[in-house]
C-alpha cells in the first residue's frame, strides 16, 4: 500500500493501481470515454485528465493509465483540469457533432450543444472494440489503422479482419456510439458486414450463437462442438 | 543560411525585420537544420520553430502546408492532436474565404496550447509549437488574410520527416513507424517497412549495436525503447508464419552490374539493383555468403538459419552468385569486356591488424589472428580445446573470440586490454555476458613478445600500462610502465585489435585512390571511386563498422549506380548535423514504464554449445513494448525558390 493525496485528502492506495481506480473508490466523478474496468487502459480520449504533482510541478496526466506513487499529490477538479477537459470535449464535439455519446460528455463539461439526442453513430477511435476483441475474446480481428510516414491514409479507422472474426458481437456491445452495429435476422447475423450462420439450440430451437463462435470455443476448450449446441437457458 | 531574418528555433527569438530590434543571440548558437542550398530556401517550419531567410517568404501559406504535412502523421489515436489540426486547417480555410475574424487567432492559440499539453504522444506534444510562433510573430499576415488582402498560395515546398532514433540509425529506418505497426499487431506490415531500408531484418534485429536506442527520447525518462528487439520480433513473427518472400522484378534491363563481395553491403546493393531490374552477378571468394555476418559474428549471437533464410530470399529474386570465386584483379576494362556496365567493390576488411609484438610474424603454432580464428571456426574447422587462451583486444571481435573459446571448451579464457574498462569499445552487454561465462579481463597491459618453444606458443611477455593524456579518439592514451614486464603461460594467443582490407590488385592505369588506412576513397554522396563506373562501399571504405552501415551503403550505391547508368543525380536533402533532435518545446507527462525484458540461455548451458544466447519477444510482449514508443516524429517543411 502507498499513501497518496487526492484533492487534499490523504488516502491509502494499492501499489500500481491507477489514479482513476482510486478516484472511483472515493466516488469522484471523472469523465471517460475510452475506459472500461475490464480492459487495459489506453489513454486515448484525454477526458480523464487530472493534475499530478511531480517534483513540485503540477502537470496534467490521464488518470486512467497513470499509476500512483507513494506521496503522489493529485487534483481532480482544478481550473486547469476543468479547462482541459472542456477543450477536449469541444474538439470531440467539433469532429463528431451528431454522436450522442460525445454530445453527452460535452454537455456535462459545459460545451454548448443542442438539447436533443444526436442521431449520428461516428467511430470516435476510442479503441474499446479493439481491446475487447484482443483481450476478452482473444481473436484480434480488429486493429487500428494508424497513419505514419508514407502511409497514405486520409481518415484513420478501425480495420476488420473477416478471417479472424467469430461473430460474437462483443465489440458491438462495448461500442459507446453505436458505430459497430450488429443485426440478427433469422438464422443469420451480420456484423462488420460479415454474415454469420447462427446455430439453433438443440432444445428450444432458438438461434443463439454464430457457428464460428462455437467452433472457436470448441477449439479453445477442447469441448466437442456437439456439446456446445445447447443455449444457456436450456443447459 | 547566413541571412536569417527571423528565427524562433529552440525558443530563441532572433528578429531582424525592419523596425524590430532583436535581442539577438549570436547566430552561432543556433544550429538549424541544414537545407539544400541549391533549392534557395526562403523559410522553414519545423517542430522546434519557424525560421525565415527571405522577406519574400509566405508564412501563412507555409503554415498551412506544414499543418497539412503534420496531419498525415497524426495517428488519430487520441482525441486532441488530429482533431486539433483539423480545426486549425478549417479555421485558416475560413479566413481565406473571408469568413474569419480576429477572434479566430485567439482560438487557434488556445487549441495549439491544448493539443501540446494534452496529446498522448511526443508528436502531438511538439508538432504544433511552430504554428504558435507564426501566428504570434506573423500575426499581421494572418490579419491580412482575414481582411482579404492576402491569398493562400500553394508555393513550392519540400518536406522531411525524421525522429531522434531515425536520425541516429545509419539506414534511417522509419523506427516509430515500424514500432507503431507492431503495436497494432501488424507484424508483416512492420517487416515490410523495415525491409525498405534493411534487407537483413532478422540479422540486424539480433546483432545491431543500436545507436538508435542511445538516441531514444525515452532514455532520459526511464529506459530506451527496445528498438532492436522489436525489429527482431517482426522478423521472427514472419518466420513463425512460414516466412514471406520478397517481390522480384518483372522485366529485365540490359545492363549488368558486377559486385565483388557477398557481405551485407554487396547483398543490399544486389537486392536493390534487382528491384531496379538490373542483371547482377556477385563474386565471393569464400564458400559462404554473408561476409562478416557469416564468417565473423559467432553463431550463438546469430543463428545461421536466420542468416541463411534472409540470404536465400535475396538469392531467389535472381542474383547470380559465384562463390569460391576470388576477384584477384580489379579492372573495369576487363569487366566491361565481360559485359558489365558498372562494378561495386564491397570486399570488407578481413585481415587482422598487427599488434606490434616481437615474434608475431614467425608463424608459430598457437598464434592465430582473431578474424581468421572466427572465420575458420565458422567454415567448420574443429578447434581442439586446450587449457588456456589469451585474447588481445577490447572490441567486440575480441569478445566474440573469447566467448567462442568458452564454448569450444577452453578452461581458462583471458582477455588482455591495454586501457581500462572505461575505454573498452565492446558493448556493456557483451562484457557482462562474457563475465558471466567466466571470461577473465585484465586491463592496462599489452603484449611485447610472443614466447614459443619448437615453433609452438608457450606464453606471452606483457608490459603494464598506465593512462596518459587523451588521444585523437578522446580516450586516454596508454603508456608503458618501464620495467614492468612479466610473462603469462598460455597455449593459444588470439590477437583481435582491428581489421583492414585486402583489396584486389588494381591495374596502374585505373587509378583508384587508396587512403593511408588502406581503405578505398569514394565520393561521399555517390560512392563512386576516382574511376568512373567503379563504386565502393562497406567496411572496405569506412574501415570496420556495423552491418546496418554496410546495408545502408548497399542501398545507396544501388541508387547511385542507377543514376550513373540512366543519367540523373542524387538529391542531397536536408541534414540535421548538430541539431538536438531530442529537444522538443513541450513535453507532457509520461508514465514511467520499464522496458520489456527477454530471457537468456542459462549460463551453465553455454559451454560446449553455440546455441543462441538471447531470447526474443513473443508477439504480446512485442506489442506491449511497442506501446512505450513516444512517436517522436519531427516534421520540417520549407518553402523554396526552385
Ligand atoms: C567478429 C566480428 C563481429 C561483428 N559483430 C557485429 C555485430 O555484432 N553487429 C554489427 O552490426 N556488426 C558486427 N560486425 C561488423 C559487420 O559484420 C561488418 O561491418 C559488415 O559485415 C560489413 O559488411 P561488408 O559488406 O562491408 O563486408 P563483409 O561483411 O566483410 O563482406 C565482404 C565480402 O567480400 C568477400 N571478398 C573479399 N575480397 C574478395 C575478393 N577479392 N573477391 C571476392 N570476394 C571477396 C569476403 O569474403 C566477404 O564475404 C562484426 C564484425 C566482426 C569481424
Ligand atoms: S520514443 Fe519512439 S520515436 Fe521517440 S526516440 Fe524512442 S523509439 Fe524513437
Ligand atoms: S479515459 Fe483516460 S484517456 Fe480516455
Amino acid at each position: 500500500m502507498v499513501t497518496i493525496v487526492i484533492d487534499g485528502r490523504k488516502v491509502k492506495a494499492k501499489e500500481n493501481s491507477t489514479i482513476l481506480e482510486n478516484t472511483q473508490e472515493l466516488n469522484i466523478d471523472i469523465p471517460t470515454l475510452c475506459f472500461h474496468n475490464d480492459l487495459s487502459s489506453f489513454g486515448a480520449c484525454r477526458l480523464c485528465m487530472v493534475e499530478v504533482n511531480t517534483n513540485g510541478k503540477w502537470q496534467l496526466a490521464t488518470s486512467c493509465n497513470t499509476p500512483v506513487e507513494d506521496g503522489m499529490e493529485i487534483r481532480t477538479d482544478s481550473d486547469r483540469v476543468q479547462e482541459s477537459r472542456k477543450l477536449t470535449a469541444e474538439l470531440l464535439y467539433y469532429k463528431y457533432p451528431t454522436t450522442e455519446a460525445v454530445r453527452e460528455v460535452a454537455r456535462k463539461l459545459g460545451v454548448q450543444t443542442p438539447e436533443e439526442k444526436g442521431e449520428g453513430h461516428d467511430c470516435i477511435l476510442c479503441g474499446l472494440c479493439v481491446r475487447t476483441c484482443r483481450e476478452i475474446v482473444g481473436v484480434s480481428a480488429l486493429t487500428f489503422q494508424d497513419r505514419g510516414r508514407g502511409r497514405d491514409i486520409d481518415e484513420p479507422k478501425i480495420e476488420f479482419d473477416p478471417n479472424s472474426c467469430i461473430g460474437c458481437g462483443s465489440c458491438a456491445y462495448v461500442c459507446p456510439t453505436g458505430y459497430v452495429q450488429m443485426e440478427s435476422v433469422g438464422d443469420k447475423r451480420i456484423i462488420w458486414n460479415k454474415v454469420f450462420n447462427m446455430v439453433a439450440c438443440k432444445v428450444c430451437g432458438r438461434f443463439f450463437a454464430p457457428e464460428d463462435q462455437l467452433k472457436y470455443i470448441s477449439k479453445e476448450t477442447n469441448v466437442p462442438f456437439d456439446k456446445l449446441t445447447t443455449c444457456t437457458n436450456c443447459r | 543560411m547566413d541571412n536569417v531574418i527571423f528565427s524562433s528555433w529552440n525558443g530563441k527569438i532572433v528578429d531582424n525585420r525592419k523596425g524590430k530590434t532583436s535581442k539577438a543571440p549570436k547566430r552561432a548558437d543556433i544550429t538549424l537544420p541544414k537545407l539544400p542550398e541549391e533549392e534557395k530556401p526562403l523559410a522553414l517550419m519545423g517542430w522546434n520553430g519557424l525560421v525565415v531567410m527571405n522577406p519574400e517568404a509566405d508564412i501563412v501559406s507555409l503554415t498551412l502546408r506544414y499543418l497539412k504535412e503534420i496531419r498525415k502523421l497524426s495517428c488519430g489515436e487520441c482525441s486532441v492532436c488530429m482533431i486539433g489540426i483539423d480545426r486549425l486547417l478549417d479555421i485558416i480555410g475560413e479566413m481565406a474565404k473571408g469568413e474569419g475574424s480576429k477572434a479566430d487567432i485567439a482560438e487557434m492559440k488556445a487549441i495549439i496550447k491544448q493539443v501540446c499539453v494534452n496529446s498522448k504522444c511526443g508528436f502531438g506534444q511538439s508538432a504544433l509549437f511552430p504554428v504558435l510562433d507564426s501566428i504570434k510573430f506573423y500575426k499581421s499576415d494572418f490579419l491580412a488574410l482575414i481582411k482579404g488582402e492576402k491569398k493562400l498560395e500553394d508555393k513550392d515546398y519540400s518536406c522531411t520527416v525524421t525522429a531522434p532514433c531515425m536520425e541516429a540509425c545509419p539506414a534511417r529506418l522509419d523506427i516509430p513507424g515500424y514500432i507503431e505497426l507492431i503495436k497494432n499487431n501488424k507484424f508483416k506490415e512492420s517487416l515490410d517497412l523495415i525491409r525498405e531500408n534493411c534487407i537483413l531484418p532478422g540479422v540486424v534485429g539480433r546483432v545491431c549495436t543500436h545507436p538508435c536506442e542511445d538516441a531514444c527520447v525515452r532514455k532520459d525518462i526511464d529506459e530506451p525503447v527496445s528498438i532492436r528487439l522489436l525489429k527482431r520480433a517482426a522478423a521472427d513473427d514472419d518466420l513463425q508464419h512460414g516466412g514471406s518472400s520478397l517481390n522480384g522484378p518483372q522485366k529485365e534491363r540490359e545492363e549488368r552490374i558486377a559486385i565483388i563481395g557477398a557481405g551485407p553491403a554487396g547483398l543490399a546493393a544486389a537486392y536493390n539493383l534487382r528491384l531496379m531490374r538490373y542483371g547482377v552477378t556477385i563474386f565471393e571468394s569464400l564458400p559462404h555468403v554473408g561476409g562478416m555476418a557469416a564468417v565473423g559474428i559467432p553463431e550463438y549471437r546469430l543463428p545461421r538459419d536466420i542468416l541463411n533464410h534472409e540470404i536465400d530470399l535475396i538469392k531467389r529474386i535472381g542474383s547470380e552468385l559465384k562463390v569460391n570465386t576470388k576477384v584477384e584483379k580489379l579492372s573495369l576494362k576487363d569487366l566491361k569486356k565481360k559485359g558489365y556496365n558498372a562494378v561495386f567493390v564491397a570486399v570488407g576488411a578481413h585481415i587482422g591488424t598487427k599488434i606490434g609484438a616481437e615474434g608475431e610474424d614467425k608463424g608459430y603454432e598457437g598464434f592465430v589472428d582473431g578474424v581468421e580464428f572466427l572465420r575458420n571456426l565458422n567454415l567448420g574447422e574443429k578447434v581442439k580445446p586446450q587449457k588456456k587462451v589469451i585474447v588481445i583486444g577490447g572490441g567486440n571481435t575480441a569478445l566474440d573470440c573469447a566467448r567462442s573459446c568458452v564454448r569450444i571448451g577452453f578452461n581458462d579464457v583471458e582477455i588482455i586490454y591495454r586501457r581500462s574498462r572505461v575505454e573498452m569499445p565492446a558493448s556493456d552487454e557483451e562484457i557482462e555476458e562474457a563475465e558471466k561465462e567466466g571470461v577473465k579481463f585484465n586491463y592496462l597491459m599489452t603484449p611485447v613478445k610472443i614466447l614459443a618453444k619448437d615453433g609452438k606458443v608457450t606464453g606471452v611477455e606483457c608490459i603494464k600500462m598506465k593512462l596518459g593524456k587523451p588521444d585523437e579518439s578522446g580516450r586516454r592514451r596508454p603508456v608503458p610502465i618501464k620495467g614492468s614486464e612479466f610473462t603469462i603461460d598460455t597455449d593459444l594467443i588470439i590477437p583481435a585489435i582491428g581489421q583492414r582490407s585486402e583489396l584486389p590488385v588494381i591495374p596502374d592505369k585505373e587509378k583508384i585512390e587508396i587512403t593511408k588506412w588502406g581503405t578505398i576513397k569514394v565520393d561521399p554522396i555517390t560512392y563512386m571511386t576516382d574511376v568512373e563506373g567503379v563504386f565502393a562501399g562497406g567496411d572496405c571504405v569506412t574501415g570496420p563498422a556495423i552491418v546496418i552501415d554496410a546495408l545502408n551503403t548497399g542501398n545507396k550505391v544501388a541508387k547511385s549506380i542507377d543514376c550513373y547508368l540512366q543519367g540523373g543525380s542524387l538529391a542531397r536533402g536536408i541534414t540535421f548535423e548538430g541539431v538536438d533532435l531530442k529537444k522538443q518545446m513541450g513535453r507532457g507527462f509520461t508514465v514511467k514504464a520499464p522496458a520489456q525484458g527477454v530471457g537468456f540461455l542459462d549460463v551453465k548451458e553455454r559451454a560446449g554449445s553455440f546455441e543462441e544466447v538471447e531470447g526474443g519477444y513473443i508477439s504480446m510482449e512485442a506489442m506491449s513494448e511497442a506501446q512505450r514508443c513516444l512517436r517522436c516524429y519531427r516534421v520540417v517543411v520549407w518553402e523554396k525558390a526552385i
